[in-house]
């Protein structure tokens, strides 16, 4: 099938004008919604995905747990506008239970949950825009409202998209790149470089693959590092926050109550 | 995201796992199945780390399926030790759809009954049986396995629509490399009534008349899954066996086909692996899937030749 | 001896007749008797023809009264455990229920354990409850939690006949290298040995003999260990 639009032209630029390695850019807002334990709102470039995080929490029924660990329970919901065309997807739609089971396998091994007996964790993704990508941002997402909910975890896990057009490996692939080409996703634990995720759809040769694999394991120590500063950042000013109230009111003994007005919100 | 949608896809009909679209809400789940006994997961641990498994195969050695074909073309029962699955093919003629007038449509069905093991469920289904459909989607449809515009027969009008189905009896370990197997043979085995276009008339000639043909496949995916376990002394082992899966701490499935083309690699969380080892087992993959390529080529051949075709 | 099907007419006939499993006996309306066959099988009776009963296979295990289990501790419910020994409804097993334990000296079992008990009561509107000691001597006499080793699933018939002295498959093993096993009437068989190949070649003898994976004889078996790594 011919593409009218060029994928990667002989300058080197892609069709939404970034370069063959570049990723798209990232916007990461762990600021809290309702209330929910943990919540993040991630974007790559078009792609925005929101996830809310609530628990550990007595199970709602008994026999479901585990007397040894605590269950994590995943959700996932595509808007009907997330898409270029408004479709109503069925809540137990095959390629969105995949999705959900996948996004728990990857994080059955990552959270502690043998901390927590007998409780669950659950997870609810909601998918806003799709525009591709859409695994590594439920992915990246979940990381980051996991442990904006103090869940404990023995690592991050980064996740990222590569595909082949030809031979010129590209990352972090739209929609239109998705169509044409094949591709694959990759979650990498950044501190031991260990891969947690592989998924892989469409025909690709072996020598290709190894390339793109090798590449994608690289852009997830890269995405590691801004998925740490927007923690870090949120994590000073919440200590912050936590410092001004407990320094002195000025006026006295009576006034204890403070309203801390937080910008959470970070953009690149 | 679908790349495309046919009329047909098998996430869209009710009732192709038992779901009921009707009744939305979660039905009540049966009662997790008892995970094995202490003295049996260390005994599986220790043994594995010695090398040794429990039905005396080696770590990368694989059961050796055994294909059964049925009297009709298109039907084929796949064992490989006690896990079995029979698929079936069979065609009709239908209208394609407007947005794929050129295309013809394949259906898969897969029935993971209550039948193949009490773990699955016949109400929702359940994570796993959710895997194995999607799996089989992408290892059978997805990866262009059949050659779908050889089965237009007049443009806008006449369409083959092939409908595999895939039933799942038993389950000892590695039901999806089974169902994956018995799914890609049966449409080798298959072979679609001679059709005649004059004008705009079909005719469809019946196997008596003449010899039924082979439908053209652009190549033959294999599905290997290996299950690692969570010491990482222990290598992984390649088709596990019903105890090793539930121990297993991950699994890892590769479909390929035997010109070294990755179709599907599916690692879905478990225990993290270094780069390398993803790549060594890739690795080990071509070469399996390469034996059991010549191993199913040397099958069909024997039954082909022990059938006779009529024609007059 | 002779091959029976269900509803067949089995000729019993004595002054203290015992009906074993799988045969029942129906009243007609003219007021006789008849003894009918419930299983398919091989009908047997004792020397003086007074016990009668059906021998067949099954993997099912239905809970008899005096019979030895191996069951998987599942939970603890207060004082009690849940345990499951493969049969319809999970038993219950007292925690005091062992030899010389009292209140405040009780044995410690996890989810997940190996029990060798023995079915103290099993009715069939009731949950079956075990023990882990014997009946007459209230000792331990071999019950109790039984650790390491693997356990090997069989069906019942296997079972019946691994518990039968006369059986070959246990004494041609042990002569090669020594063993443990313990063997449940629940369609499971305990095994430990030292070295982990020598448990890997009983289970598979035992799943080699079983009637309902091929049945191998004495010759056939002498064979098949020949090909293992002993």
């Amino acid at each position: 099938m011919s593409s009218r639009v060029e994928i990667l032209n002989d300058g080197g630029y892609r069709s939404d004008g970034r370069r063959q390695y570049e990723l798209r850019d990232i916007d990461i807002d762990l600021s809290q919604q309702g209330t929910a334990d943990g919540c993040c709102t991630i974007t790559h470039g078009l792609t925005q995905v929101l996830v809310t995080v609530f628990g550990p929490k007595e199970a709602k029924m008994r026999s479901q747990t585990l007397h040894d660990r605590a269950v994590i329970n995943v959700e996932m919901n595509v808007l009907p506008f997330s898409t270029g065309e408004r479709r109503r997807r069925a809540r137990a739609d095959r390629r969105i239970l995949e999705l959900a089971a996948t996004i728990k396998s990857t994080f059955e091994p990552v959270v502690q949950t043998t901390l927590y007996p007998r409780s669950q964790i659950d997870i609810f993704v909601q998918v806003l825009q799709q525009d591709g990508g859409l695994l590594h941002a439920c992915i990246n997402a979940t990381t980051l409202a996991l442990i904006s909910a103090g869940i404990p975890m023995t690592d991050f896990v980064c996740a990222v998209s590569g595909g082949v057009h030809s031979t010129s490996p590209l990352l972090d692939l739209t929609t239109l790149e998705e169509n044409d080409l094949p591709h694959m996703t990759v979650a990498v634990m950044p501190r031991t470089g260990k891969v947690t995720l592989v998924a892989l759809e469409t025909r690709l040769h072996v020598d290709r693959f190894a390339d793109i694999f090798r590449l994608a394991g690289d852009a997830g120590q890269a995405l590691h590092k801004e998925m740490k500063r927007a923690v870090k950042s949120r994590a000073t000013r919440l200590v912050g926050a936590m410092e001004t109230g407990m320094k002195p009111p000025m006026g006295g003994a009576d006034a204890f109550e403070r309203d801390v007005v937080m910008e959470d919100k970070m953009s690149f | 995201m679908h790349k495309r949608a046919p009329a047909f896809c098998s996430a869209a009909r009710p009732g192709a796992s038992g779901f009921c679209t009707r009744c939305l809400f979660r039905r009540a789940r049966m009662p997790r199945p008892a995970s094995p006994s202490i003295p049996e997961k260390e005994f599986l641990y220790s043994s594995l780390k010695q090398s040794l498994r429990l039905d005396g195969r080696n770590l990368l050695e694989m059961r050796a399926p055994t294909l059964t074909f049925g009297p009709e073309l298109g039907w084929v029962e796949c064992a490989l030790g006690k896990t079995r699955v029979i698929a079936q093919v069979d065609a009709k003629m239908v209208k394609p759809p407007p947005e794929r007038p050129l295309e013809g449509i394949i259906s898969i069905h897969s029935e993971l009954s209550p039948m193949a093991s009490s773990e699955y469920d016949s109400g929702r289904p359940s994570d796993e049986e959710v895997t194995i459909t999607r799996m089989l989607d992408k290892v059978l449809r997805r990866s262009d396995v059949v050659d779908k515009e050889s089965l237009c027969v007049l443009a806008g009008q006449r369409v083959w629509h092939l409908r595999l189905t895939i039933h799942c009896l038993a389950d000892a370990g590695n039901m999806l490399d089974c169902a994956c197997l018995a799914g890609v043979v049966a449409l080798r085995h298959f072979r679609r009534p001679e059709v005649e276009v004059v004008g705009d008339e079909v005719t469809i000639h019946h196997p008596s008349e003449r010899a039924p043909v082979p439908l053209s496949m652009h190549h033959t995916p294999y599905c290997l899954t290996f299950a690692y376990f969570p010491e990482t002394s222990i290598l992984p082992v390649l088709d596990p066996s019903h105890l090793e899966e539930t121990l297993s701490a991950g699994l890892l499935s590769i479909a390929l086909n035997a010109q070294r083309e990755l179709c599907v690699v599916q690692k879905a969380g478990g225990v993290p692996l270094a780069p390398d080892e993803i790549l060594r087992i890739v690795g080990i993959a071509v070469d399996k899937a390469k034996e059991l390529d010549k191993t199913v080529e040397e099958r069909l051949k024997e039954d082909w030749a022990g059938r006779t075709v009529e024609v007059r | 001896m002779s091959l029976v099907l269900p509803g067949e007419h089995v000729p019993a006939q004595h002054v203290n007749l015992k009906l074993g499993p799988g045969l029942l006996q129906q009243s007609s309306p003219g007021g006789e008797s008849s003894i009918i066959a419930t299983r398919a099988g091989e009908l047997n009776h004792s020397a003086n023809r007074a016990r009668w009963w059906v021998e067949s296979n099954a993997r099912r295990y239905v809970p008899a009264p005096q019979e030895s289990v191996i069951g998987v501790v599942i939970a603890r419910s207060g004082e009690n455990w849940r345990v499951d020994i493969g049969a319809a409804h999970m038993a219950n097993l007292d925690g005091l229920a062992f030899e010389g334990a009292t209140k405040r000296n009780r044995p410690n079992l996890k989810v997940g354990s190996l029990l060798y008990a023995r079915v103290s009561l099993a009715h069939k509107d009731m949950e079956p409850e075990l023990e882990c000691f014997d009946a007459q001597t209230r000792k331990a006499e071999g019950f109790g939690e039984v650790k390491g080793g693997f356990v090997v699933h069989c069906s019942l018939k296997m079972c019946r006949q691994l518990l039968d002295p006369k059986h070959f498959l246990l004494p041609m093993l042990g002569s090669r290298f020594p063993f443990d096993a313990a063997t449940g009437l629940n369609g499971r068989v305990w095994v430990n040995a030292k070295e982990a190949k020598h448990i890997i070649a009983v289970s598979r003898c035992i799943e080699a003999v079983d009637p309902d994976g091929g049945g191998m004889s004495e010759a056939e078996m002498k064979k098949f260990l020949g090909t293992l790594d002993i």
